[in-house]
């Protein structure tokens, strides 16, 4: 008995809760924001990612505000969180897509929760826009999903290329995080460093909790390369770096952009001296949109350094206002305006326009940079 | 050759660091047979008191370590008296779902405390560099190889001289009779939970040092290892859990020279299962020791259930059935959904946990089974999407019931464990077998579910085959509950020995109710593979096995009703406090626990 009335008192609060939601959408006019989904984790394990995208809407959105907005009204995003669990994400797919006032979704942050998602929000028409979503797979979905995720098609032949060509190393081992983004990474590194005439000596995957590498440097150790690819986030890339110093290994250190962070810098100490990391972008970058973005995250978040995933929020929340202004709120125009935006300011790219093929945006910025005293630097060309 | 000797260096090192985990997590199962799920919270409050007094206070190393341990063990304490001894005259299985409960909460308070940021919590220590073999250690290696050493030992002489040691074993050998010879039981499960809750906090600021880095993802890895070595050491044997520890990082270690760093977790979990298969009390249970559970009967103790009237299921289920029809979102209808698959799942285990007793801690590999079964059926054979299901059902009723039996000679904790590991494995064969589960790019593209060639891709056409499906499992599992079948199964859960005296075959029906179990909960994944599109070696995690555990627990074991209100519950209530943000999930876990509090013996109650 008392279960029964248990359930309907849980349903009904749900279906009023609903109907709350849904009056206020019909009541939604000008004055009303022009209102953005976004599903991410701020719990669980990767909530880490979650609270750094946060970060980068928030200043881009500070900055569309002082600019007057969207065709004069307010933007705004109501952020829900996924934990990355794709059994959350399709609930809050379904909240998003009945919810009228929301125009355009952003997220989710891993592969199984986005694209789980992502059947939803192609039936009911909403964009699903991953912006760090590199899973090759993730456009596939649909004409609904757009990505500004660096494709790593793009990315990993430039760190090849930074690798083989420009820093000289011909023997490498990869170490990779073996998830879906590592593997196609690795992928795409291996097959463009071999056409640079490098060799792969020896290939690694680890999962993402993985904190002990010193039986896996061995075997790097072993194989005697004369360099280290890591295809990591920063908090395993500066593990592996530390404990590549310790077991004294001193080859050259190679890795991907989603290490550039402060907190590489930080959780590596020493051991990050003299890494070498392919960027988007760096600190004394002197493109404008660069220096605006570090300059106003630099205030906004009492002199934080901004790392790559801000980047990438930043740039996504500017990305979704320049859509808006074309497509207004209609979720269909918005659609369309993706094909139609054209030269976006952007961090990542300089300027991003959709390739409307593949519905990425192509031609990411490059940057070499060199860990010297602690800071990531423009590396000058010597050897370390 | 040299190589050899650095992976043993290696495996020594980090079984060291398992060590840690490990003796707390023996201290506490020696005296309450409890698996604390909550030792890797005190590690990770452990690690952050570290960092507010390293980098905060700057505290020097001695200093350090005393007011890590002394929060730590006020932690410890607090959790005793508040969360563990109000249940100790409950049913067994309550302090286990509220360990897990107060680890959410723990979790949950370090996160909102600190942010999820990783941070660098750097070593007191200098930095020299010992050279050993081909690698160096450094002194932090020789000072938590010196604390895990120095407090198996201590703790060894404690138990073994000590007035207040002695009480402590006898506690753990008979509770009972030792109040009755005047031993405090209380006051010893307050000296255990302080020691072990210091020496996790300690643990975890060390380990924080030694990576030079501390985050809030670091709790459950920490605990799943240190079970891991604990049990394969023989669980509540101190000097066993460091030896455990030992190995557990050796053989990890030799699995990554031999095969790589991807199989290193596969190795660590086969370990497990093969210790326990050949030695089911561990490594160094010695053949005296009184068999590690009570044999049963108090492990999952006998309630009154809650009668639910006929009329009242009947009128439930035509509202629940009618609800598309009614003005109700997509979203009410999605989160119904997710609610429906985790009942089956939930029907699933508590018919092998609750009915038959065999506590699984790994139920989400039998999702995985059937979802993979699925997709690649309908994807490469194009098997009809409702057939693929049914497969995927039957392939994770086979090769789950194979998988699982090895743990059928097992009783009380243990099941749970090997079901652990088996479930790991499962999922790390998924990342590892490329040419067949495509690895860690996972299955996309996975058609949407479809019966008789039509294609069910409305929310409300999904919600009406997931609840119909949902309610036969259930119809069918309340009718061989109710016959000569489902009391030959509690037979077996209430009183093993006598089962077996009245000439049950314990194996045959432990498979038969993993057969129907596994194939609600491969059916179950199945659905869930063609409702999400896309899956990988991620989508069914350990998260789900504990989830799956929560809900038959709250619901009541056994209890197939109780299964569907409990998967109702557990994935409404998140969504309800969406309302509350990030402090969602910390709401979440105080309700569970005063749900554990109040109704330990589930909502509705064990059948």
């Amino acid at each position: 008995m008392s279960n029964l009335d248990r359930r309907t008192l849980v349903k009904g609060s749900l279906a009023a809760m609903m109907a709350g939601a849904m009056s206020r959408a019909a009541f939604a006019d000008s004055s009303e924001p022009i209102l953005l989904g976004v599903s991410g984790p701020l719990t669980g394990p990767n909530a880490q990612y979650g609270t750094q995208w946060k970060q980068g809407f928030d200043l881009a959105l500070d900055e569309i505000m002082a600019a007057g907005g969207v065709n004069g009204r307010k933007l705004a995003y109501s952020f829900e969180d996924s934990q990355s669990d794709p059994r959350q994400s399709v609930a809050i797919a379904q909240k998003f897509v009945s919810d009228s006032r929301i125009v355009l979704e952003l997220g989710d942050f891993s592969s199984p929760a986005s694209m789980a998602a992502s059947p939803i929000y192609q039936r009911a028409g909403l964009v699903q826009f991953g912006f760090t979503n590199s899973h090759p797979d993730f456009t596939k979905g649909g004409d609904f999903m757009w990505s500004t995720s660096v494709s790593q098609a793009d990315e990993q032949p430039l760190l090849a290329r930074y690798a083989v060509k420009r820093l000289g190393l011909k023997k490498l081992a990869v170490l990779h995080l073996n998830t879906d983004w590592g593997r196609t990474s690795r992928d795409h590194f291996v097959k463009a460093a071999k056409e640079y005439g490098a060799e792969i000596v020896v290939s690694e995957g680890y999962i993402a909790e993985e904190r002990d590498f010193r039986s896996t440097l061995v075997r790097v150790r072993d194989a005697s390369p004369d360099g280290l690819i890591l295809i990591s986030y920063y908090s395993d890339g500066a593990l592996i770096a530390r404990q590549a110093r310790q077991v004294g290994l001193k080859q050259v250190m190679c890795a991907a952009s989603s290490v550039y962070s402060p907190k590489f810098l930080e959780l590596g100490g020493e051991a990050v001296e003299d890494v070498h990391v392919g960027t988007r972008y760096f600190p004394e970058d002197p493109r404008p949109e660069v220096q605006k973005f570090i300059a106003g995250f630099k205030k906004k978040y009492n002199g934080q350094e901004p790392d790559a995933f801000n980047a990438y929020s930043y740039d996504a929340m500017n990305m979704a206002a320049a859509v808006v202004r074309i497509g207004g709120t209609d979720r269909r125009a918005i659609r369309d305006a993706f094909a139609k935006v054209k030269d976006v300011p952007s961090v990542i790219f300089g300027t991003a326009t959709f390739d409307v093929e593949s519905r990425r945006v192509k031609g990411a910025m490059n940057a070499e940079l060199v860990v010297r005293k602690g800071q990531f630097a423009l590396w000058d060309g010597k050897p370390t | 050759m040299s190589s050899w000797l650095d992976y043993t260096i290696n495996g020594l090192i980090v079984g060291n660091v398992y060590a840690l985990v490990a003796v707390g997590l023996a201290l506490i199962f020696g005296v309450s047979r409890l698996i604390n799920f909550a030792q890797g919270s005190i590690y990770l409050v452990g690690a952050y008191i570290g960092w507010v007094a390293v980098v905060q206070l700057h505290t020097p190393l001695p200093l350090t370590i005393i007011v890590v341990a002394a929060a730590a063990a006020l932690v410890g304490l607090v959790i005793e008296r508040f969360g563990l001894r109000p249940l100790q005259n409950s049913v067994r299985i309550a302090p286990l779902l509220a360990t897990i409960g107060i680890s959410f909460v723990l979790d949950q308070l370090v996160m909102l405390t600190f942010s999820p940021n990783p941070r660098a919590l750097p070593s007191q220590l200098p930095d020299v560099r010992f050279q050993v073999g081909g690698g160096t250690i450094g002194p932090l290696d020789l000072l938590i190889a010196g604390v895990g050493l120095t407090s198996a030992l201590l703790l060894f002489v404690f138990l073994r001289y000590s007035k207040l040691g002695w009480a402590v074993r006898a506690a753990s050998q008979d509770r009972d009779a030792a109040m009755q010879m005047g031993v405090d039981v209380n006051r010893v499960n307050q000296a255990v939970f302080g020691i072990a809750a210091a020496l996790g906090g300690v643990s975890g600021m060390l380990v924080g040092m030694y990576y030079n880095q501390i985050d809030t993802a670091m709790s459950l890895q920490a605990t799943l290892k240190g079970v891991v070595a604990e049990v394969v050491g023989g669980a509540g044997n101190v000097p066993g859990a460091v030896i455990g520890s030992l190995l557990l990082g050796l053989v990890e270690s030799y699995g990554v020279a031999v095969f790589g760093t991807s199989y290193r977790n596969l190795f660590a979990f086969l370990l497990l299962v093969v210790v326990l298969v050949l030695r089911p009390n561990g490594l160094f249970a010695s053949a005296r020791q009184a068999p590690p559970e009570p044999l049963t009967g108090t492990f999952i103790a006998p309630s009154r259930p809650l009668r639910i009237p006929r009329w009242a299921l009947l009128a439930a289920a035509a509202i629940f059935a009618l609800l598309p029809l009614l003005p109700v979102s997509f979203y009410v209808l999605q989160t119904l959904i997710n609610a429906w698959l985790l009942g089956m799942l939930a029907l699933s285990l508590t018919l092998v946990a609750g009915t038959i007793g065999q506590v699984s801690l790994g139920h989400a590999a039998l999702l995985a089974i059937g979802a993979y079964t699925s997709a690649l059926l309908s994807l490469s054979a194009a098997v009809p999407v409702g057939l693929a299901i049914i497969a995927g059902g039957l392939m994770s009723a086979a090769l789950g019931t194979i998988l699982i039996s090895p743990s059928f000679r097992l009783r009380g904790h243990y099941v749970s464990i090997a079901t652990l590991a088996i479930g790991e494995i499962v999922s790390l064969v998924i990342l590892n077998w490329e040419s067949v589960t495509r690895g860690p790019i996972g299955i996309s593209g996975i058609p949407p579910l479809s019966l008789f060639g039509y294609d069910l891709v409305s929310p409300a056409s999904i919600y009406w085959f997931s609840f119909a499906v949902m309610v036969a499992l259930a119809l069918l599992q309340a009718r061989l509950l109710g016959s000569h079948l489902g009391r030959s199964f509690r037979a077996i859960r209430d009183d093993d020995i006598a089962a077996r005296a009245y000439g049950l075959s314990l194996n045959r029906y432990k498979s038969l109710a993993f057969i129907f179990g596994g194939f609600a909960a491969g059916v179950s994944g199945g659905i869930a593979a063609h409702l999400y599109s896309y899956i990988n070696h991620e989508t069914f995690n350990t998260q789900q096995s504990i989830l799956a555990l929560t809900v038959v627990i709250l619901g009541g074991l056994g209890n197939v009703v109780g299964a569907v209100v409990g998967s109702v519950a557990l994935v409404g209530l998140p969504e309800l406090f969406r309302i509350a943000a990030e402090y969602r999930i910390l709401i979440y876990g105080i309700v569970l626990l005063l749900l554990v509090r109040f109704r330990p013996q589930g909502l509705l109650g064990t059948i």
